[in-house]
């Protein structure tokens, strides 16, 4: 097999998740061997326009942003949707909660505002055709080597469309309600290892949300367990603002 | 082989020390506040005979949650069944998962018998521990009679005062009891205490719902439109956990998992859940269960209705973790009491 070009691209994000690549330690050799890598800002020098495969990390927040990524899904056979940010929209979806000028006058100042144009903020899915999601904030390694298994045999990969509750109960921990904590797992997609809860931490719900989101019986959980709808309602915004009304990927 | 034997409390420590050394010795220990789970232990002070039922049920050591079935070269067209076991001790089974590992017995021996199970199995030495009173409200172990042992057993211990009577079940179990050279025959006294104990048990334990077990299966059979599985679509949140916790289910799903040379690879059985949405889809995206009531309808006819004609017994072993686990409280107990109701 003729080894593919790969070129990772960032727009709106902390460029965490091409950091966690850049990690990858001995994988990442594994991964050299079956990819031609020829743009990563993170960790060369050298550019391409030329490529097969872009790997987009960040939302798209301006309307340069938008012109950006029209051209790259033009140019690129594959596009593959890299962490939160890109793939739900993430962090920067809370933006949707406020008017546009308000965030833009909060960010710039009443001077400077007019100088850097804003849209609301939309996952790269929503601007352009994607091929691959790689959930999550950062991303789990483990599950994008997977992903880019499929994207280079050119399968289809679908996550899962079943809860973090499903690894979580795999990996015998005890469940945070049980401890009188709250956690996300049940309505987020599976797919981290339950990597939060492993380590002792809640599900934030970092991932974006099962498909069938059971909205009352989660209200219903919330008023069993005492937990206060302000308090979770803020949780779900953290991550699902900007693709909270549509059909989930 | 039948004999009973006894061992004073005092000689615990050394007995779990002794049976550590002769193989992987797996009991119940804490995890974390309130909870349980079967892990490897070597001393005495690890294992926690006072528990609830295990997060997991033992079900993990005979069909783990990620197991390796197939190993392949593509290029070469080369195949290899991995067929891998251990020898493992699981000590202080209660009684409703000795009847949990007897269910799953008899699904992976029936034809095609599924090797992997049954190497695995045939490595595992059973000690179970009974139940001397209920381990918490959620259990319906009287009910399905699982609240004493039915077989299922190499070695079965109770705890009685200062000592532990153990019920030699097979030549397997009597060979480790003779290999730690420690434990002598019962006597009188002791079989006098086993006796009062198990009478006192009669009035312990007693159906905690109100109907005969025989009455369970027609209920069941005549309940597919009732309305208490409406409710508990709206209830449910389809997290699957109320599957992966219990005993009897063994659902699983084969994922090929290729290496980056795109040539090597396994093929890895993982557990699934029928409460998933995607668990009855086909291809062209077809659901035959896509409402969260009629999975779960799915699931208790799973332990109630089809096992019982396909095997003659209810695969409930009535653990309660399903119940224990559910954050949406849907309760076996109550959901079983609402049928009756609808029923009268
Ligand atoms: S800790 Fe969270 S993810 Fe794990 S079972 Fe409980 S609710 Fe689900
Ligand atoms: S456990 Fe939840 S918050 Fe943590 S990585 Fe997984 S989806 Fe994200
Ligand atoms: S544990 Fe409860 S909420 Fe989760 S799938 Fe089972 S019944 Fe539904
Ligand atoms: S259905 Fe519930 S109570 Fe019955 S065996 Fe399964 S987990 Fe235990
Ligand atoms: S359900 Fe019954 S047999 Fe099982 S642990 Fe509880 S009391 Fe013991």
């Amino acid at each position: 097999m003729k080894r593919k070009t790969v070129a990772f691209f960032d727009f709106t994000c902390c460029e965490g998740c091409q950091l966690q690549v850049a990690n990858f330690g001995e994988e990442l050799l594994d991964i050299l061997a079956a990819i031609d890598v020829v743009m990563f800002r993170e960790v060369m020098s050298e550019k391409s326009d030329e490529y097969d495969v872009a790997i987009i990390e960040g939302s798209i927040t301006t309307p340069h942003d938008v012109e950006r990524i029209k051209e790259i899904r033009e140019t690129a056979t594959t596009v593959i949707a890299l962490g939160s940010c890109a793939s739900i929209g993430g962090i920067n979806g809370m933006k949707n909660s406020f008017k546009l000028e308000d965030v833009q006058s909060y960010v710039y100042g009443e001077d400077g505002k007019n100088y850097f144009e804003t849209i609301p903020t939309m996952a790269v899915h929503q601007v352009v055709d994607v091929d691959y999601f790689v959930h999550g904030c950062p991303i789990y390694p483990p599950e994008f080597v997977k992903i880019l298994k499929y994207a280079l045999q050119g399968l289809p990969y679908t996550v899962k469309d079943e809860a973090v509750c499903v690894e979580c109960k795999l990996n015998e921990n005890e469940c945070m309600y049980e401890k009188g904590l709250t956690c996300l797992g049940p309505i987020t997609k599976a797919g981290c290892n339950s990597w939060c809860i492993n380590y002792g931490n809640i599900c934030y719900g970092c991932r974006g949300m099962v498909k069938e989101t059971t909205k009352n019986a989660s209200i219903d959980v919330i008023k069993k367990y005492d937990i206060p709808m302000d308090w979770i309602m803020g949780k779900f915004d953290m991550y699902n603002k900007a693709t909270e009304s549509e059909e989930k990927k | 082989m039948e004999q009973y034997l006894i061992l004073f409390k005092n000689d615990f420590d050394d007995f779990v020390e002794r049976l550590a050394k002769i193989q992987k010795l797996v009991a119940p220990v804490k995890r974390g506040s309130k909870s349980f789970a079967f892990d490897e232990v070597t001393a005495a002070e690890d294992v926690s005979l006072n528990y609830i039922p295990t997060i997991l049920p033992p079900k993990k050591y005979f069909m783990p949650q990620n197991e390796t079935i197939v190993e392949y070269e593509k290029k070469q067209n080369k195949w290899e069944a991995i067929l891998y076991s251990e020898a493992i001790t699981l000590f202080g089974v209660h009684t409703c998962d000795l009847a949990g590992i007897q269910c799953l017995n008899l699904v992976f021996s029936d034809r095609p018998n599924d090797v992997h199970y049954i190497i695995r199995k045939k490595r595992i030495l059973i000690i179970g521990l009974e139940c001397n009173d209920y381990c918490d409200e959620y259990a319906t172990c009287g009910l399905m009679d699982n609240h004493n042992a039915n077989g299922g057993y190499d070695l079965l211990m109770t705890e009685l005062e200062d000592r532990f009577v153990i019920h030699v079940n097979t030549v397997d179990g009597e060979e480790l009891m003779g290999k730690l050279a420690m434990v002598k025959p019962a006597d009188a006294e002791s079989m006098t205490m086993l006796n009062k104990m198990r009478n006192k048990k009669r009035e312990v334990f007693q159906p905690e719902i109100d109907i005969e077990r025989k009455e369970l299966k027609p209920l069941f059979e005549e309940s597919f439109q009732a309305e208490v599985w409406d409710s508990i679509h709206e209830k449910c949140l389809s997290c699957g956990n109320c599957t992966n916790v219990c005993p009897t289910c063994y659902c699983y799903d084969v994922e090929d998992e290729i290496d980056l040379d795109f040539n090597k690879g396994k093929m890895v059985r993982k557990w699934d859940s029928c409460q998933s949405r995607p668990f009855a889809m086909i291809s062209g995206g077809e659901n035959f269960r896509p409402e969260r009531g009629g999975r779960q309808r799915h699931r208790y006819m799973r332990k109630f209705n089809y096992p019982f004609e396909k095997y003659n017994r209810y695969f409930c072993t009535g653990c309660g973790r399903c119940s224990r686990t559910c954050m949406a409280k849907i309760n076996l107990k109550e959901t079983i009491e609402t049928l009756i109701e609808e029923k009268k």
